[in-house]
């Protein structure tokens, strides 16, 4: 057992909490308020120079070859200045690493790279439908195919960075009468392709800068060999790469509540009330000393399970466990946080409102609280029958 | 063209320093470490020397230091130092600048350097003494606190940051050394391929005993916390007086009244 970063880690870690302070910091609260659309996709592009896109992908595609772990903390420092920016950096990781898994060695040179570099300002994941959320099987989307081309029908809904994604990796029905999830297909399909369309953005709660679109596909037509990995085993790859997704999205949350907690503990050292710092009172002790402890266990949780993806071992159980405990020990800690900070924590003066507003959403996309437990039970039980 | 650059890893400089048991250092148990801010500006300066060059120059990357030291020659070599070498020491707190300078300069002076940066001086011990030393020892010239730099044909013309905001150029032939300071540059990150990549460049491991180091001229006699002081500095006497002082203490110690 050695729980200590390695030197590389560390400096990647350090790359990146740099880097979050100095340029993402300063830009997230306009970005919250009324958007600088340009400034976003700017600093983006200066994440990916620095090789922020695809950690956990090999060099000859543009990489950083640094591992799970590097992600890990990568993401929890981009998000303790920005949410948004880490949000589209974690689903351009997973973008990468689903082709890197499955797509033929055309697809991953063709494509990898242009993420990585930031040549695409991101990638998408189209899986989630109007009627399949929890339950992506029960998609609609069809693809059939037509001589040399596939013909995709239908839509999508919360599709992250859709009007600047340069690349969707798309699921569909390609096999209408096969039993539930085993006559799925997965695809790629370029920004600009006839027929599909980005639909209209959602007006969230928050990680404002990050777009959430609805995708419709209206004939639209790609070729043959924008199939990627084997026929009618898409649903099968997807529950496998939610599983690096989620310790993106745990991470990203814990990056949230340190944030919280950070800006609210220095405040209750000035803060002052009854004549003493509110420091000083068990109620503010007890929220610091709880929210420091679970925050703590949720980074452990989430090294656990990048060390065992990293180490080529199954982490699905583990992975969402992290995410689970880290996005809701996240939400309590921005809870508290406000909390904290009394009315002031309601104002758009001081910034936790927005790490509240940002960090609810980590405990619904990429699978919510509920279906992590569903998988985590599932788990525990197959050890017990 | 083969260049030095001398870099020391430094205790963040957020953290909560406290004196350590023999009370002549601080306690390094929680500290978080990092490159010394100046010795970046000295890594990046060289870098863009290299770039300038088209790349001839071998940049080699010095530091002494106990084993973690190897993460901040690490960062050096991510950002585009090509080879390093590490003097192992885990009693570097107990050497005055004398004895780290002559030690530097045992090793640089078999090496035949054309160029060494150093930092302006180190954050934690700030004696800005180490360069100027090395380049007294090794016989080449010396230019301090660089805010600009510029290289063409064998000479360095050196913009330095002077007392009271003033600034000066000097030329200089080389072989020489310079000293960074804040302004010079704006050192880049190591992109996240570099970092990896610097896994596989060549750390040199030598111990004290391997160089012909001095004896030391200072030792450090106490470390301590400056006594709590109420309500920092207050001006007293006739209101002309007090904004005069005013005047000289901004112009000093600020760059408000540049």
């Amino acid at each position: 057992m050695f729980l200590e970063l390695t030197e590389e880690q560390k400096l990647i870690q350090e790359t990146a909490r740099n880097f979050a302070r100095s340029v993402l910091e300063p830009l997230a609260p306009k970005l919250d308020r009324e958007g600088d659309h340009p400034a976003f996709l700017a600093n983006l592009k200066k994440l990916a120079e620095l090789g922020f896109m695809g950690l956990n992908v090999q060099g000859e595609y543009g990489g950083s070859e640094a591992g799970v772990i590097a992600f890990s903390v990568a993401m929890t420092e981009i998000a303790r200045a920005c949410a948004s920016t880490a949000v589209t950096v974690s689903v351009n990781n997973m973008v990468c690493e689903v082709i890197q898994a499955i797509g033929s060695q055309e697809q991953k040179e063709k494509y990898i790279p242009r993420i990585c570099s930031g040549a695409y300002a991101a990638g998408s994941f189209a899986l989630t439908e109007t009627g399949a959320g929890s339950d992506p099987a029960g998609m609609t989307t069809t693809a059939v195919l037509d001589g040399d081309s596939w013909v995709l029908n239908g839509s999508k809904i919360f599709i992250t960075s859709a009007p600047y994604a340069g690349v969707f990796v798309v699921w569909a029905v390609t096999d209408k009468e096969a039993p539930k999830g085993k006559g799925i297909s997965c695809f790629l399909v370029e920004q600009g392709t006839p027929g599909l369309v980005i639909g209209k953005q959602e007006e969230k709660t928050g990680q404002h800068a990050s777009a959430t679109n609805e995708l419709v596909f209206d004939n639209c037509r790609i070729p043959k060999d924008a199939l990627m990995g084997k026929l009618n085993d898409g649903f099968r790859i997807a529950v496998a790469e939610l599983g690096g997704g989620r310790i993106g999205i745990g991470s990203l949350a814990l990056g949230i509540g340190l944030a919280a907690m950070d800006y609210a503990t220095r405040y209750s050292n000035e803060r002052v009330q009854f004549g003493q710092k509110i420091s000083a009172f068990q109620a503010t002790q007890w929220k610091i000393a709880d929210s420091y402890t679970e925050l703590e266990a949720a980074r452990l949780l989430l090294m656990s399970a990048a060390f065992r993806k990293e180490s080529g071992r199954p982490f699905a159980k583990e992975a969402s466990m992290a995410k689970l405990f880290a996005t809701e020990a996240a939400n309590r800690a921005c809870y508290n946080a406000v909390q904290m900070l009394g009315g002031y924590g309601y104002t758009a003066d001081f910034p936790v409102e927005r790490y509240a507003r940002d960090v609810r959403i980590t405990s619904i996309y990429e699978g919510t609280s509920e279906i992590q437990r569903v998988i985590i039970a599932r788990e525990v039980l197959k050890n017990f029958s | 063209m083969k260049i030095l650059v001398c870099i020391k890893q430094v205790p963040d400089m957020e953290s909560r320093f406290r004196p350590n048991g023999e009370k002549t250092w601080y306690d390094e148990g929680d500290l978080a470490f990092r490159m010394n801010e100046y010795d970046e500006y000295a890594v990046e300066q060289a870098v863009q020397l290299k770039e300038q060059l088209g790349g001839e120059p071998e940049i080699t990357v010095l530091s002494i230091g106990p084993d973690r030291t190897v993460e901040a020659i690490k960062k050096a070599l991510a950002m585009g130092g090509d080879r390093a070498v590490h003097i192992r020491d885990d009693r570097y707190y107990q050497k005055d600048p004398w004895q780290i300078a002559s030690m530097i300069a045992s090793y640089a002076k078999g090496e035949g350097f054309d160029l060494i940066f150093t930092g302006m001086q180190s954050q934690d011990r700030g004696s800005a003494q180490v360069g100027v030393i090395v380049a007294e020892l090794l016989g080449i010239a010396c230019a301090t606190t660089l805010v600009g730099f510029s290289y063409d044909g064998g000479t360095i013309t050196a913009k330095r940051e002077l007392e009271g905001g003033i600034k000066g150029v000097a030329k200089l032939k080389l072989p020489a050394l310079v000293t960074c300071q804040l302004g010079l540059n704006t050192p880049r990150y190591p992109t996240l391929p570099n970092i990896m990549k610097a896994k596989k460049k060549e750390i040199a491991s030598l111990t004290p005993a391997e160089l012909s180091g001095e004896a030391e001229l200072t030792a450090t006699a106490a470390i301590y916390p400056p006594a709590k002081k109420g309500g920092g500095l207050v001006l007293e006497g006739e209101i002309g007086i007090q904004v005069d002082r005013l005047m000289g203490i901004l112009k000093e110690k600020t760059a408000v009244l540049r």
